[in-house]
């Protein structure tokens, strides 16, 4: 099944500090809700483990994530696949953009991705819901993460 | 299904204490939601700490005003209770609508709110009703026990052992049910005691159970169907999915609430 979300976020840090924090593997795994590995495996690719917990399903993530497009320090994408065992697949990206707001950045992120296997068929009422309730717990942190000193 | 084990401990301490000690470790009260989820393999927990042995924990009592029910009741004892019938006939019609039988015979009260699924029944009659969550370390508030999609205030070893609700003057639950799950697309509850108003909704919010605050405001004034007319809830922040999407289940709340309001009479 395919899935959509977009949104904006209102960051209190500078377009430039916004930049290099999106390209930092160690923010982004300490962002990334249930992360448990993000690491770069070459350039802009990097090997991911995460575990994603919703309600009663648990399940561990095992994918590649890759960043695209770039443009600094405005825009980039970041797209992936990853695999959660019997749980099924998910593939999909996001893209980023930056622009200067209010004395700081507003970030807007436009999600696509693809969802199969049984938690696709069995998550249908929930999987937007946790979609969602995962990007509003990596924009906290990464909210928090862009004010704190280099 | 992956290999776990299961414990069956005869007292909340030692359930609490195995909840705590073993990593890993789901409890398990009807097992509605937790064994087919684990059947799918979609969760594999590696001890389960079944309640079913607990002493103490089922039953439904009246004292003074309020109703105390036991975590491990079952949906279909509350729906049949002569007195809940009597004190909050609303939670008895409730109870019986819950998902078929089979989830009625072994669905329990508190594992629906410890799972605090966002289109569950109980959760709307817990904040509805404005209870009480008793567990094994304190008495936590509904306006405080949910916390988004499957989230509640309890801490990993902490276990629901009993839900109080205060009687009302007035209740009614109304809502739409999947035609096939028997889970509400959108459910309302709305309850008056003395001056207390709620309107809450179960369903609709991307994040679980809410109350309306607007809705409330307005029947404060007249608890009528029709001080609700003309009323909307806004579409932001609702879910969607491929059986409702955030506008339609929007409307549906103001449709239920108007309806539930009329049958609380």
């Amino acid at each position: 099944m395919a899935m959509t979300m977009n949104g904006q976020v209102q960051l209190s840090a500078s377009r430039e500090v916004v930049w290099a924090k999106l390209n930092d593997p160690e923010v982004l795994k300490s962002c990334i809700p249930g992360s448990e590995q993000f690491d770069r495996i070459a350039g802009n690719e990097f090997q991911a483990v995460a575990t994603v917990k919703v309600g009663p399903v648990k399940a561990r993530w095992k994918g590649k994530v890759r960043l695209s497009d770039l443009d600094p320090p405005n825009s980039y994408r970041i797209s992936g696949e990853g695999e959660g065992g019997v749980a099924g697949f998910a593939k999909g990206g996001a893209k980023v953009s930056l622009s200067d707001k209010d004395g700081g950045t507003l970030l807007t992120y436009d999600v696509e991705a693809q969802i199969g296997g049984k938690l696709a068929q069995l998550g249908q009422r929930l999987i937007n819901s946790a979609a969602k309730k995962t990007a509003d717990d990596f924009f906290i942190k990464f909210a928090a993460a862009v004010t704190q000193p280099q | 299904m992956y290999a776990f084990t299961q414990h069956r401990p005869a007292t909340v301490r030692q359930a609490a204490s195995l909840l705590a000690k073993q990593e890993e470790a789901k409890l398990l009260a009807g097992g509605h939601t937790l064994i087919p989820t684990m059947k799918l393999r979609l969760a594999g927990p590696k001890h389960l700490v079944d309640l079913s042995k607990v002493e103490g924990l089922s039953g439904i009592e009246m004292k003074g005003r309020s109703l105390t029910i036991g975590a491990m009741t079952t949906h279909v004892e509350v729906q049949t209770s002569p007195v809940v019938r009597e004190n909050i006939p609303a939670l008895a019609e409730l109870a019986g609508k819950i998902g078929d039988p089979a989830v009625r015979h072994r669905g329990t009260i508190g594992g629906s709110l410890a799972n605090n699924d966002p289109n569950a029944d109980y959760p709307a009659a817990a904040l509805g009703l404005g209870a009480t969550i008793i567990t094994n370390k304190r008495r936590i508030p509904a306006d405080e026990f949910f916390k988004g999609l499957f989230e509640t205030a309890l801490e990993p070893d902490e276990i629901v052992t009993k839900v109080q609700f205060p009687k009302v003057n007035k209740a009614a639950y109304v809502k739409f049910p999947n035609p096939a799950s028997r889970y509400a697309l959108v459910g309302v509850f709305v309850s008056k005691r003395s001056s207390e108003i709620r309107v809450v909704v179960t369903g609709a919010g991307a994040n679980g159970v809410f109350r309306v605050t607007a809705f409330e405001e307005a029947l404060k004034k007249r608890f009528g169907a029709k001080s609700l007319e003309g009323l909307t809830v806004p579409a932001d922040g609702m879910a969607s999915d491929i059986h409702g999407s955030a506008e339609y289940r929007a409307h549906l709340i103001g449709v239920l609430a108007r309806r539930a309001v009329a049958a609380a009479g």
